[in-house]
């Protein structure tokens, strides 16, 4: 492995200061999960690592009005949170089925979706959730909704300096169930698809429907054109079918290691037909 | 680049210099010949690695070196109790046949002490979950659920 420098700043600004000196060959770390065996595969080889760990300002989760996860917040403590568990239960689905024990240890939230991996499994949640993120610089702090952030595989919207401070979700009101749901070679293994659904019911009418999947495109993806379809309606497995068949169409699914794009492309239509009626079950199971 | 880190290893307070790019791991098995703790895949895959920090279970291949100062480390060396008397996890391994060639061993055990501190009382499929981050070639886990489960009950 290529030597670095490992530098541990203990604010924001000290972290700015380090990565303009660098002219681009410094790099943020977080848990390090997806940055160290990165280096360690030569995809990247920067002369020094930032450490975010030390920054306490962007760690934690608190709850006002909207629902507030600092960026450090570790998976583990997403799992282990009986208020998210409860109240944002697709994120914490996703959470408990992330990688294995010892990387949901150190890995952080913000680190999953910097990473920007069309896998991650942090994205679909927030995604129907329309969580925004905070990204905070040298030059000042901007919010921008999460749907925005992702720019391709490992690319985001956030420039060389910039970090990923805070995760916002405004909680979704009544009536409203959710579910994330995963396929993957075994249970600890990245995606092969991913999905989460998001639904406002009035009766059997949806009222607001939100679905996302992942691992079928360059970016973790909002399914706009089907979540129009469908609210307004009274659901039915007519209909379910019919948005199965629409996401199949808008997936751009690829072959690798883990699976054929032909498969992706069905399963992307399973999983979020499976993915509303689990929402919809836990909307009334909670009434 | 170079720095002093001061922790604590399996009881006892230590310091070395270590380089920034070292991970954990190497400096366990370079630096304190603590060789217990295996390197497998060196990636995060297969838990040979696995060590407690502040008692919580993490890949050392993956863990700079840098963060563990003011922490405290526990590897399998550190289970031992007075007198070499093997751990209650570590016995039940060894009577229960959770070994074979034993390269998983360390990482497994160090995966079930952290499930077991957390939860002395864990389910089939809560057990299960605890060990999904180590590998194992040789046993087919089954007599490694075995043995965690008896050692869940021999510590209570
Ligand atoms: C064995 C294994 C299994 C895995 N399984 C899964 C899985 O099932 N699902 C899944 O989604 N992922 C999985 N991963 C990937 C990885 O563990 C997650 O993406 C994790 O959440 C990354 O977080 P981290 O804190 O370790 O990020 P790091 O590795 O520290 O950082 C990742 C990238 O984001 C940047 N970054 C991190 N935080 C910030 C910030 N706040 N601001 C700006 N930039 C930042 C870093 O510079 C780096 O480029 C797996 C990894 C391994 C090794
Ligand atoms: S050596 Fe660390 S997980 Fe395989
Ligand atoms: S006993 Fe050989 S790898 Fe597990």
């Amino acid at each position: 492995m290529k030597k670095f420098d490992y530098f541990q700043p203990e604010t924001l600004k000290d972290a700015y200061s380090l990565i303009e000196k660098s002219n681009g060959s410094y790099i943020y770390i977080a848990g390090g999960t997806d940055l160290i065996a990165n280096i360690k595969n030569r995809l990247i080889q920067p002369d020094a690592l930032i450490s975010l760990r030390r920054i306490k300002e962007i760690s934690g989760i608190t709850q006002n009005k909207d629902l507030t996860l600092g960026s450090m917040t570790l998976l583990r403590d997403i799992e282990k949170d009986s208020h998210i568990g409860q109240n944002y239960p697709a994120l914490a689905q996703a959470v408990k089925i992330l990688a294995t024990p010892q990387i949901r240890n150190v890995a952080t939230i913000g680190g999953n979706l910097c990473n920007s991996a069309p896998s991650a499994d942090c994205a679909p949640p927030l995604l129907v959730l329309e969580a925004s993120v905070t990204l905070e610089g040298p030059g000042g702090q901007r919010s921008i909704a999460i749907e925005d952030f992702f720019m391709g595989p490992g690319q985001t919207c956030m420039n060389m300096s910039e970090i990923l401070t805070r995760i916002r979700i405004t909680p979704p009101g009544e009536n409203t169930g959710m579910a994330f749901l995963k396929v993957g070679r075994v249970s600890t293994d990245i995606a092969i698809v991913n999905a989460a659904a998001c639904l406002t019911m009035e009766k059997n009418v949806c009222r607001k429907c939100r679905l996302s999947v992942g691992a079928v495109a360059p970016v973790p993806l909002r399914l706009r054109s089907v979540e129009k379809m469908i609210e307004g309606q009274e659901i039915s497995p007519e209909l379910l079918n019919r948005a199965g068949k629409m996401v199949e169409e808008e997936v751009k699914p690829i072959t690798d290691v883990r699976s054929t794009s032909g498969y992706r492309r069905i399963m992307s239509g399973v999983l979020i037909k499976r993915a509303i009626e689990e929402a919809i079950r836990r909307m009334e199971q909670n009434k | 680049m170079k720095k002093i880190i001061d922790f604590t290893l399996n009881g006892r307070e230590v310091s070395a210099e270590v380089e920034s790019h070292k991970m954990l791991l190497q400096v366990l098995r370079d630096t304190f010949q603590l060789t217990g703790t295996k390197d497998g895949c060196g990636q995060g895959e297969c838990g040979a690695c696995t060590v407690l920090v502040d008692g919580i279970s993490i890949n050392s291949c993956l863990y700079p070196a840098f963060e563990v100062d003011g922490k405290s480390v526990t590897t399998i060396e550190g289970l031992v109790g007075e007198g070499n008397k093997l751990h209650p996890i570590q016995e039940a391994f060894v009577e229960n046949g959770g070994i074979q060639c034993g390269f998983c061993t360390p990482g497994m055990i160090m995966s079930a002490k952290a499930l077991l501190d957390e939860n002395p009382d864990p389910t089939d499929e809560e057990l299960k979950k605890g060990i999904s981050g180590n590998l194992c070639r040789c046993t087919g886990y089954v007599q490694i659920v075995d043995s965690i489960r008896k050692a869940a009950k021999s510590l209570k």
